[in-house]
């Protein structure tokens, strides 16, 4: 009796850690799919074109990664709070969705390096002389209250000791403001300024100049003991840069100028 | 409101989302009812006490709500037994087994409501089991159960909107997708409305004529 549930133990235990060989990047290689969780409601990195397909620098970012995998991509859209909870109960095998690499969300699911980093641009008037970010001293400058972006310059103003903030409800005030000269200049994601530049909405406005504000560093997730996969993803990030795609990517979907940098100074990885 | 920058294409895509809809719910309610109909006969056949396991596992598909079953099953079936089924798959299993455990009570209801004296007639009269199940329950309980059996497939119908959380684009979620995009979300939820109704009338106004059909007898 006790040699036989033993056995049957044995072979339970055999049984289980069976599956547990192949990693994620077997499984991926070997299913012949990639399924990247992406969220499609959120331009220029992802959103959809006219026939309801997906696009974007994330939709990109994961159509290479499945070629560099040998393997087809499947792109299943997400929410921001679904990113997680999706690749947890093994609905997608990584999520390129621009998450932040918080130490916080590094306790549930394994971080590459930054893929991607949401930088600032300062933004003027054409009327405005203006060269660089520091050109702001003494200026009426502008931004939505409360956000990232109002707190800092509302912190450059006091240590000026000259110039003008002034809080707006929205980032479309903020722009019109902008446009129609009531603010010199402003402060918001490369992203937007881009678009809004871009969009033709608001006249007379141009981007001088990138802030020195802390980059908000993304970067592509999985299950964080796939260290295999994670791994590869890694060496797909810093092959993407080397060979230009990165640029390419930053250009057919931000803008002109150039890509936030990816390394942080004074530190590894 | 007239100002749209709604496309024939995307409408192309809404009656795509609409005929997934539509098979997923054709799908569930044809292997649903025939699941539920050998659980129902089951369940009367054995009684309460014996039927008690059958019952326990059709009253977790009924009390659980819908989407976490989805989720779980989904979930279960990719992560732990690694099957890679599709989303698609997983959907029509777990509305199949969900439409069965509501109909099972349905079928159940509608033999018991055949008069005991009646069913003792048939077999005295020589009747098998069989020939008693066919030829005298299934005719009268299919006239108690039908207006219940209805309302259940119209449910299902609606139900089945919850099947994106499987990654199943079906018609409510690409009505959001064109909103997400199009920022209309009034003029497309009237749309989406429009199409679920263009789904249901049909089977409701079936479902009644052949209520008033077998009715006057």
């Amino acid at each position: 009796m006790k040699t036989s549930a033993l056995t049957l133990a044995a072979c339970a235990a055999t049984a289980l850690t069976g599956p547990a060989f192949a990693d994620k990047l077997d499984d991926i290689i070997g299913s012949g799919t990639l399924r990247c969780a992406v969220v499609l409601d959120f331009p220029p990195m992802g959103s959809r074109d006219s026939d309801n397909n997906p696009q974007g620098f994330d939709v990109d970012y994961c159509n290479d990664l499945a070629e560099a995998l040998g393997v087809e991509a499947e792109i299943v859209e997400t929410t921001f709070p679904e990113r997680i909870p999706a690749l947890v109960s093994g609905q997608v095998d990584i999520a390129v969705a621009s998450t932040s690499d918080t130490l916080e969300r590094a306790k549930t699911v394994g971080f590459t390096i930054p893929y991607y980093a949401f930088e600032n641009a300062v933004v003027a008037n054409d009327g405005v002389e203006i060269s660089d970010w520091e050109g702001m001293k003494g200026k009426t400058v502008g931004a939505t209250a409360g956000t990232y972006e109002a707190i800092w310059l509302q912190e450059k103003i006091e240590e000026w000791g000259e110039g003008e903030f002034r809080p707006y409800q929205n980032q479309a005030d903020v722009f019109l403001a902008l446009s129609q000269g009531q603010l010199d200049v402003t402060v918001s994601t490369v992203e937007v300024a881009e678009a809004n530049v871009a969009s033709g909405n608001f006249e007379g406005i141009k981007i001088v100049d990138k802030a020195p504000m802390v980059p908000d560093y993304v970067g592509l997730i999985t299950l964080r003991e796939e260290q295999g996969l994670l791994n590869y993803m890694n060496l797909f990030i810093n092959q993407q840069v080397r060979t230009g795609r990165y640029a390419e990517l930053y250009a057919k979907w931000v803008g002109e100028g150039t890509p936030a940098d990816l390394t942080i100074p004074g530190v590894y990885r | 409101m007239l100002d749209t920058a709604l496309s024939a294409n995307d409408f192309l895509f809404l009656a795509k989302g609409a005929g997934m809809t539509i098979f997923v719910t054709i799908l569930s309610v044809f292997f649903g009812t025939i699941l539920g109909i050998i659980f129902g006969v089951i369940r009367y056949q054995l009684g309460p006490y014996w039927s008690a396991p059958l019952m326990i596992v059709l009253d977790v598909f009924r009390s659980i709500p819908l989407l976490i079953q989805l989720v779980l099953t989904y979930a279960f079936l990719g992560t732990v037994l690694r099957l890679g089924l599709s989303g698609l798959t997983v959907a029509c299993i777990v509305l199949t087994m969900y439409t069965s455990a509501y109909c099972a009570e349905i079928v159940r209801g509608g033999i018991e409501a055949v008069p005991m004296t009646l069913r003792r007639a048939s077999r005295s009269l020589g009747m098998t089991w069989a020939q008693d199940m066919r030829n005298i329950v299934l005719p009268l309980a299919t006239r108690v159960a039908l207006p219940s059996w209805i309302g259940l497939a119209l449910g299902v119908m609606k139900d089945s909107a919850l099947v994106y959380v499987v990654q199943v684009t079906e018609l409510l979620k690409s009505t959001q997708i064109l909103i997400t995009r199009l920022q209309e979300p009034l003029l497309l939820l009237m749309i989406c409305g429009a199409f679920y109704f263009l789904i249901s009338f049909p089977v409701a106004r079936f479902g009644g004529y052949l209520e008033k059909r077998w009715s006057n007898d």
